[in-house]
């Protein structure tokens, strides 16, 4: 195992930022730290870190009781924090050496590791760059680039991909992917539920500190009852269909807002066809029509009663 | 590691160029406005000829002893006066004019025209009642006992001082170096900037960089210590810059004692950084606010010791006169004041020792403040 989170309270003042959170994280695994803003996600990993107190709880990394001081822990650990955390003063290939040197004394190693980490973020032509001259998708690299140079084996991403531009993002994305391939266990918060689901091995969803589910996405997909959700783009639905469509068989809720009717059927059916073919039957004009298998988001509605997306 | 914490601080520090500025160019700026502003200020203070006239009259041509006397104050590089011997309706025209501050018509009794009152106008009338008293005291004692003309003329010639001035220094009060004093002062703690930075990049709940560094396999007093040597260099490399740019460029004399002004700028300089620290850790609060604190307590302490008025730093030594020794501004400006001055060094080594002792207090505050490892918030 290589982070244990026991019974984890974290208090600021009134507020209970980590109600009683426990988890743990296997060697190999991309674990997705999934919750909407101000859940407690980025309070777990300070916590984690030792970066703040807590008020109760006990955390483990590589079998060790994480503590401030516990630099051999800490060598191991690479850290790529929400914010861009690099020196302005310094060009991107200075920044990367100067992390990197905190924790490889080796100059020629550590030459080796800053190339490496050049070229997996795709920075080969920024290296004389300052970060002030960088877009925002390059320095999200490069914060990565920092975190990430000195092969730890076990990679804290704290919402890595905010304000990312979308090619950047998946080049994020894929370098997260390539660094589980090479060993590396990873921590990875978001509250993009698509970057989760692309990329997780398992997923703990988090809201106000608590554990709301674990598990793999298909594991997490089966805990709710909804199996499909069709959505038809129409103006011109009266309530007497929409009665009409309640009543076909396997159809759990029906729902129409925005010129949007949604219309959701339990696990095992399938029910596109039935609901074409009842459109087609009663003339009813529509833009677009398509199914949908559930996501984390509904996952997250179904056992808390809000969208993970507010 | 230290070479590696020092080198990248070094490079750090040498890109930052509003630091740069405000820590070295702007003290530069200021101590070239000063010199520009304040170069008349002494020579303001100097005693000029009174401009005069007397009115070449029956009576001057005659009264040879107030003649001789008035060409021999009006003669010389310390002369009293600026003499003119002109007609009565010249002399009324000079006035008129501003020419001349009065004009003498040498009658019996001698008479005085001025157009106004004034210390010159003073001065004129107190040469002429002195004249007036002597020579009756003179021509009273003839009348009386002739014999003693000669032993009258030796008094006179021989003043005799009941007082004698002792200065405490070899050096001439200059009242300019103050304000130049003042100004290293300020410059050493303009250094303060260099301290705050180096404890906000350890202090995880401030900035994202020291979060990362606190989560580095390396003790983040060790980086702060490694990073604060490089920033000291800077900043003593700086102020060593800006005196010799006073001394050589400005020749603004700081005495002989060559390797005290050195001190006394090294500990300057460490006192200043301490200071930027020790706000740094104390306010919790953003950079800006902290820069905030650190240019208005060092504003305050230099206009306490004499920065923007000059008097300000003997009011506050009669009226308050424990401000001044918990004012470090002013026990810099005055440990410089002290090696310019004065002959002995008892006064400049009282000041070096309660500066050495704000170092300890800044220190050890700030040490004691960021030495913890968790933040109860980020």
């Amino acid at each position: 195992m290589v982070v244990k989170v026991k019974d984890l309270v974290k208090r600021y003042r009134d507020i209970l930022a980590l109600d009683h959170l426990s988890f743990s994280i296997n060697e190999g695994e991309v674990f997705g730290l999934l919750g909407p803003n101000g859940s407690g996600k980025t309070t777990a990993i300070n916590c984690i870190l030792s970066l703040l107190k807590y008020d109760r709880g006990e955390i483990w990394i590589f079998g060790q009781p994480m503590r401030p001081d516990a630099y051999d822990i800490k060598r191991n650990i690479g850290i790529v924090m929400q914010n861009i955390a690099v020196y302005n003063e310094l060009t991107a290939y200075q920044n990367i050496d100067y992390f990197c040197g905190l924790y490889v004394k080796d100059k020629n190693q550590r030459k080796k590791l800053v190339n490496e980490a050049i070229e997996f973020v795709g920075l080969g032509e920024f290296t004389k760059f300052y970060p002030r001259k960088l877009s925002g998708g390059l320095l999200r690299r490069l914060n990565i680039a920092c975190g990430i140079a000195h092969k730890p084996k076990l990679i804290i991403l704290d919402e890595p991909t905010v304000a990312v531009d979308p090619q950047s993002r998946n080049k994020i994305l894929e370098g997260i992917l390539e660094l589980n391939k090479q060993g590396a266990t990873i921590i990875y918060t978001s509250h993009y539920m698509d970057e989760v689901e692309q990329i997780c091995s398992r997923i703990l969803i988090i809201d106000k500190g608590r554990e709301i589910a674990t598990g793999t996405k298909d594991e997490l997909k089966a805990m709710i009852s909804l199996g499909e959700k069709i959505t038809v783009e129409s103006y011109s639905i009266t309530e007497k269909q929409i009665s009409a469509i309640k009543k076909l068989p396997g159809i759990t809720s029906v729902d129409y807002k925005n010129n949007a009717l949604i219309i959701k059927s339990g696990k095992g059916t399938n029910n596109l066809e039935t609901v074409l073919d009842f459109i087609r039957k009663e003339n009813i004009h529509f833009g677009r029509i398509y199914s949908e298998m559930p996501t984390l988001n509904d996952v997250f509605l179904e056992i808390t009663g809000k969208e993970l997306r507010d | 590691m230290f070479i590696h914490i020092f080198t990248y601080r070094l490079k750090c520090l040498l890109r930052d160029y509003e630091g740069i500025f405000w820590t070295m160019l702007f003290p530069l700026i200021l101590a070239t406005l000063f010199n520009m502003g304040f170069s008349n200020l002494n020579s303001a203070e100097m005693f000029n000829p009174i401009n005069i006239a007397v009115v070449n009259n029956e009576s001057y041509r005659q009264n040879q002893s107030f003649k001789q006397t008035l060409e021999k104050v009006s003669t010389g590089d310390d002369r009293l006066f600026n003499l003119s011997v002109v007609s009565r309706e010249e002399a009324d025209e000079m006035l008129k004019d501003n020419h001349i501050d009065g004009y003498i018509i040498a009658e019996q009794p001698i008479k005085l025209v001025v157009s106004r009152s004034g210390i010159k106008q003073n001065i004129i009338k107190s040469f002429i009642d002195n004249y007036m008293h002597t020579f009756s005291a003179i021509s009273n004692i003839l009348e009386k006992d002739p014999g003693k003309l000669q032993s009258l003329i030796n008094d006179i010639e021989s003043k005799v001082k009941y007082s004698k001035e002792v200065s405490v220094t070899n050096a001439e009060p200059d009242n300019v170096l103050i304000y130049f004093y003042t100004l290293i002062a300020m410059a050493c703690f303009y250094g303060g900037f260099l301290g705050m930075g180096e404890v906000s990049d350890v202090q995880a709940n401030i900035k994202p960089v020291a979060a990362r560094i606190n989560t580095a396999p390396v003790h983040k007093l060790k980086t702060f210590f490694y990073s604060s040597a490089a920033s000291i260099i800077i900043h003593l490399t700086e102020m060593l810059i800006l005196l010799a740019y006073l001394v050589f460029a400005l020749k603004i004399d700081f005495g002989t004692k060559t390797s005290y002004v050195l001190l006394t700028t090294f500990i300057g300089s460490i006192a200043g950084f301490s200071f930027g620290a020790f706000i740094s850790a104390i306010v919790k609060k953003y950079e800006g606010f902290k820069v905030a604190v650190i240019v208005s307590v060092t504003m305050l302490c230099c206009f306490l010791a004499g920065m923007m008025y000059q008097d300000m730093k003997y009011i506050v030594a009669t009226k308050v006169p424990i401000l001044s020794y918990l004012n470090p501004v002013n026990l810099l400006t005055d440990a410089f004041y002290a090696l310019y001055y004065y002959d002995t060094l008892t006064r400049f080594f009282t000041n070096i020792v309660i500066l050495t002792g704000f170092i300890i207090v800044f220190c050890s505050g700030t040490y004691l403040i960021i030495r913890r490892q968790k933040y109860a918030s980020l």
